[in-house]
């Protein structure tokens, strides 16, 4: 009888706990270093005003998209996911798997606020579906101040003509030009900067977007990819299946010039005690109008009846757009803010930059990723590795193999 | 009198089929099951989440398309065909060697197994590096005056597949060690002083007598390595990429991006029916004659 | 029985065999266990330096050399503090919940196992081999593939995100290899002994416990190699069907570890790597001394 009381009161005072602080269960795959601390920042910020964070972290984006698509299956979804925004967030909404967020959109005006890529690729059918936490752009350059020094280069390059003979003056120095990792995704991102940079946004756009024929086969295209094809020469032997970051040691140590990297390569830079403008330099794209490949991160929200959670979704929403955790966040993650409309005077000089071109809408166009399903994004990303360590690759085989990668 | 013994012999095969049981429930629920609902899918539009309508066999002309999937398939063969002879050479010398009352019998073993406990995540990273011709080897080599050393396999397309057998033989071969260490552990002492009666040479005990007699061990063994060259994914991913290109992809590794990273169940399905299939009619012939005709 | 003479026999038999052999025969031997054992130590040696260099060390010095400085510090981080997301616990937090899973998967599916091969290779049973080829033929299909089916019946019996639910999938993957281990080690041992059992009338069980089962040392030994190794070092199982609770160490390693766009402090995952890999390791170590000839011959004799 004793026994059995005390089962009672603890399951009663179990249960009043539960009622008396909210808690949030968020999956997310930010394990490394920076990006725990990133995390940690918008779970105290969630638990700052009231509720409790419950963490779930799981490596590496597929692992834990389908972790998070699991647990939705198997009926116990966390209350928050990491995600993408790409085909496959779409058909969740279309399963009706996801809860949206409009209400807490439309009080804060996020049509107002966030870039216009950002709106295109959450806003599904007029709901929010998806609440993103910063802005990534993959296709920055970064380079050895040193190694810049030495061979004579006095100022970044404006033009593409610049950019390669910039690179020939490495070259001659003796330092690896460009530094890059030979894998997949890497291949990927230097090809949506040479896409986007030599390309320009209507290229650009016609070829990601509509993956329109004509354009596929125009001269305009072929420069693209010619222009591609030609930095080969300027990669060391080293280059294929090494890790973006050991590729990042190579300009920190100054063995190379120049890197085409996302963001985050900041951390590297930051870990290794290099600073920004004096030890390295970093440039968004060619030239004062070169363009921003918007990506970035965002949560969703599974499906849930439960009071308690959809509360807990929506102040999750909320703590994570609050200005000072976006500054303090992306602070961390090398990311910069996703809302335009706040102050970004304390972070660093990159990203000051970056932040400046996300208030002028021409000059911002999607990642890759947001433009197209899956699946056709894999095989242009086969079809760019595949021309990219082609043996005697033509430009001509390489526009035919990349053109009928986009083929529907 | 006959009665009870018939009774008595359903009743000692009744325990068999009871035993069996949870194997029975396995095979019908989970890979019987399985396996209909995987090639149901792969006749499927599926995405990300399971639909059943009905496209044909729409996803197989798209994979056979694809020629990361038809490079994946050759390399799986070079592969299949390096990794088990070298392996199974290599294994099998290890365990006749320690068979010999060798001295520091505990620590070989030991270090011929370790690398099976390790996980493909880091070690794949390490072997990356020891090939790698500015990290490695080649570096190495070239520091110590050795200036016009060559050792790039894994950043040449036609070489790389080669330092994925490496890494993979490195990790694979403890094990046929120890699984042959055990049978040879199992044959009978009698043989040996026979064989030492009639003065036959040890090296051809071991080729015309112990060989045959693992038979068995022997067929674990390739069968063991067979799933793991059909799953081989770990290794690919940590070292490669499934580069230089997709130089080094491997048909797990197709599996995998397309069921994760591209949410495209259809086509991930396809895949694994046509690995299924042909393992299928690889492995029929052999599993006939050493299961199904050879009942004892 | 022939056999109990031939375990006392067994020592000068190998005296006799050792005899032979030459000189330059024993070199050779130890000769290439050495080279071989050189190879397979080489990736180790890099891990092992690797984890006790800094970062910066790393960085700038050649992949075979010795650490500047030897530090522990990655060690402490890996096992106690590297951060897998907002917890900062290292790997301890997943060790007992390994250590959960493993035991009764291990033991069960080792049982299973025997039992499945015994009863397969002495007995008759209607089909069963069909049965086997079917199981032997899953073994093929990628553990992926299993999930989304496997999650829907779990879900339906309520054992979804359970320690049952892992055990339970660890069983189901194990059984193909561990039953084609036991049916084929039995199907070498002599049917005469399971012949002389049934006749003194002993049952099904009775007969695999008391003769067929200590017979099975090596095989034994082998099968939980194979699981300890397999099930220690599973991720994708344990992620999928443990449920939060019971989340393995692998998943904080490869937190730990596995990062695409976030740096990666390599000292930590080699140490994380060694530590995680240690409980099958002293397994190996532990099996040793029972990888010993003539069991087969010493348990007819008890």
């Amino acid at each position: 009888m004793m026994k059995k009381l005390t089962l009672a009161m603890a399951i009663a005072t179990l249960s009043t706990a539960t009622i008396a602080k909210e808690e949030a269960e968020v999956m997310h795959w930010w394990t490394s270093g920076g990006e725990s601390a990133a995390i940690k920042v918008l779970a105290d910020s969630y638990e700052a005003k009231g509720g409790k964070w419950k963490d779930s972290a799981v490596a590496g984006g597929s692992n834990a998209r389908s972790a998070a698509i699991n647990r939705m299956i198997g009926g116990s979804p966390p209350t928050a996911a990491l995600f993408n925004t790409s085909q496959q967030y779409r058909e969740l909404i279309a399963e009706g798997m996801l809860n949206n967020i409009d209400k807490v959109a439309l009080a804060n005006n996020w049509d107002d606020i966030l870039p216009q890529p950002t709106l295109n690729a959450i806003k599904v059918d007029g709901h929010f579906y998806a609440a993103p936490v910063n802005i990534h752009m993959p296709g920055w350059f970064w380079y050895s101040k040193k190694a810049f020094e030495k061979s004579g280069i006095e100022k970044e390059p404006q033009t593409a003509q610049e950019l390669f003979a910039a690179l020939d003056k490495l070259k001659a120095a003796g330092y690896i030009p460009l530094a890059l990792g030979g894998q997949e995704w890497q291949e990927n991102l230097l090809f949506a900067t040479v896409l986007s940079n030599i390309g320009g946004k209507q290229i650009y756009m016609d070829v990601l977007g509509k993956r329109d024929e004509k354009t596929l086969n125009s001269e305009a295209f072929r420069n693209v990819v010619d222009t591609f094809l030609k930095l080969k020469p300027y990669v060391d032997a080293g280059s294929p299946g090494r890790n973006w970051n050991d590729t990042t040691s190579l300009v920190i140590n100054n063995k190379a010039g120049i890197q085409v990297m996302g963001d985050w390569a900041k951390g590297e830079f930051t870990q290794a005690n290099k600073v920004a403008d004096i030890d390295y330099g970093c440039f968004p794209g060619l030239g004062d109008d070169s363009l921003y490949i918007v990506g970035g991160d965002v949560f969703v929200f599974p499906k849930t009846d439960d009071k308690q959670q959809v509360a807990a979704q929506q102040n999750l929403v909320k703590s994570m757009l609050s200005p000072a955790t976006q500054i303090a966040f992306n602070n961390l993650k090398g990311s910069i803010p996703v809302r335009t409309d706040i102050d970004v005077s304390a972070m660093d000089v990159c990203a000051q930059k970056g932040a400046a071109i996300l208030r002028v809408a021409e000059r911002q166009i999607p990642d890759g990723s947001m433009l197209m399903e899956e699946y056709r994004y894999g095989t242009l990303k086969d079809a760019i590795t595949e021309v990219w360590n082609g043996q005697n690759m033509t430009t001509d085989q390489a526009v035919t193999i990349l053109a009928h990668s986009l083929r529907d | 009198m006959e009665w009870l013994r018939v009774r008595r012999h359903i009743q000692r095969n009744m325990l068999a089929y009871i035993a069996v049981i949870p194997m029975a429930l396995t095979v019908f629920i989970a890979y019987m099951g399985t396996m209909f609902w995987s090639v149901r899918l792969s006749l499927t539009s599926s995405r990300i989440l399971p639909k059943y309508d009905f496209v044909g066999f729409a996803q197989y002309e798209r994979l056979f398309e694809t020629s990361r999937w038809v490079t994946s398939l050759e390399n799986l063969v070079i592969i299949a065909f390096l990794f088990l002879i070298i392996c199974f050479v290599l294994g099998f010398l290890l365990s006749v060697f320690i068979d010999q009352k060798i001295k520091a019998e505990s620590f070989f073993r030991t270090v011929f197994l370790f690398p099976y406990a390790m996980s493909f995540i880091v070690t794949g990273l390490v072997w990356q590096w020891i090939f790698n011709p500015q990290l490695g080897i080649q570096s190495t080599m070239r520091n110590l005056g050795w200036e016009t050393f060559t050792f790039d396999w894994i950043v040449n397309p036609n070489m790389v597949l080669y330092t994925v057998v490496i890494a993979a033989v490195w990790q694979g071969s403890g094990l046929v060690m120890a699984l042959l260490l055990a049978g040879l552990r199992g044959i009978d002492e009698d043989l040996w002083k026979a064989t030492k009666i009639d003065g036959i040479p040890t090296w051809r005990v071991y080729l015309s007598i112990i060989l045959p007699m693992l038979r068995p061990m022997i067929i674990t063994t390739v069968v063991l390595l067979s799933i793991s060259i059909i799953k081989m994914y770990d290794v690919v991913v940590a070292m490669t990429m499934g580069g230089p290109g997709i130089a080094s992809e491997v048909p797990a590794k197709f599996i995998m991006d397309n069921l994760f990273e591209r949410g495209n169940i259809g086509i991930a399905t396809a895949a694994s029916t046509v690995l299924l299939t042909t393992v299928l009619c690889l492995i029929a012939p052999f599993i006939y004659s050493n299961y199904i005709k050879k009942s004892r | 029985m022939t056999t109990l003479t031939s375990t006392l026999n067994a020592k000068t038999r190998i005296n006799q065999h050792r005899s032979v052999k030459t000189r330059w025969g024993r070199v050779g031997i130890y000769g290439f266990l050495i080279i071989t054992a050189l190879f397979f130590l080489l990736p180790l040696y890099v891990m092992l330096t690797t984890s006790f260099k800094e970062l910066d060390d790393i960085r700038s010095s050649s992949i075979f050399s010795l650490p500047q400085s030897f530090s522990f510090d990655a060690w402490s981080i890996a096992w106690s503090s590297a951060c897998t997301g907002l917890e900062c616990n290292g790997l301890q937090v997943g060790f007992w919940n390994s250590v959960k899973i493993l035991i009764p998967s291990v033991f069960i599916s080792v049982m299973l196992g025997a039992i499945n091969g015994y009863a397969l290779s002495f007995w008759k049973i209607k089909g069963a081999n069909i049965l086997f080829a079917c199981l032997l033929l899953g073994a093929f299909i990628p553990y992926q593939v299993f999930i989304y089916p496997l999650i829907r019946v779990y879900a339906d019996i309520g054992i979804y995100g359970t320690l049952s639910g892992v055990v339970l999938s660890h069983v189901i993957f194990g059984m193909p290899i561990m039953t084609l281990l036991f049916r084929n080690y039995y199907s070498g041992l002599p049917q005469e002994l399971f012949n002389a059992a049934r006749i003194d009338g002993a049952g099904f069980f009775k007969v695999f416990f008391f003769i067929i089962f200590p017979m099975s040392v090596p095989i034994v030994i082998v099968a939980v190699i194979m699981q300890v190794t397999n099930i220690w070092n599973d991720f994708l199982i344990g992620l999928v069907f443990a449920g939060n609770d019971n989340l393995p160490m692998t998943v904080q390693l490869n937190n730990i570890v596995n990062t695409t766009t976030g740096e990666r402090a390599y000292n930590v995952n080699m140490a994380a790597t060694i530590l995680t890999s240690l409980v099958p390791l002293v397994i190996y170590v532990a099996s040793g001394r029972w990888f010993v000839r003539g069991i087969a011959s010493g348990a007819v004799k008890g």
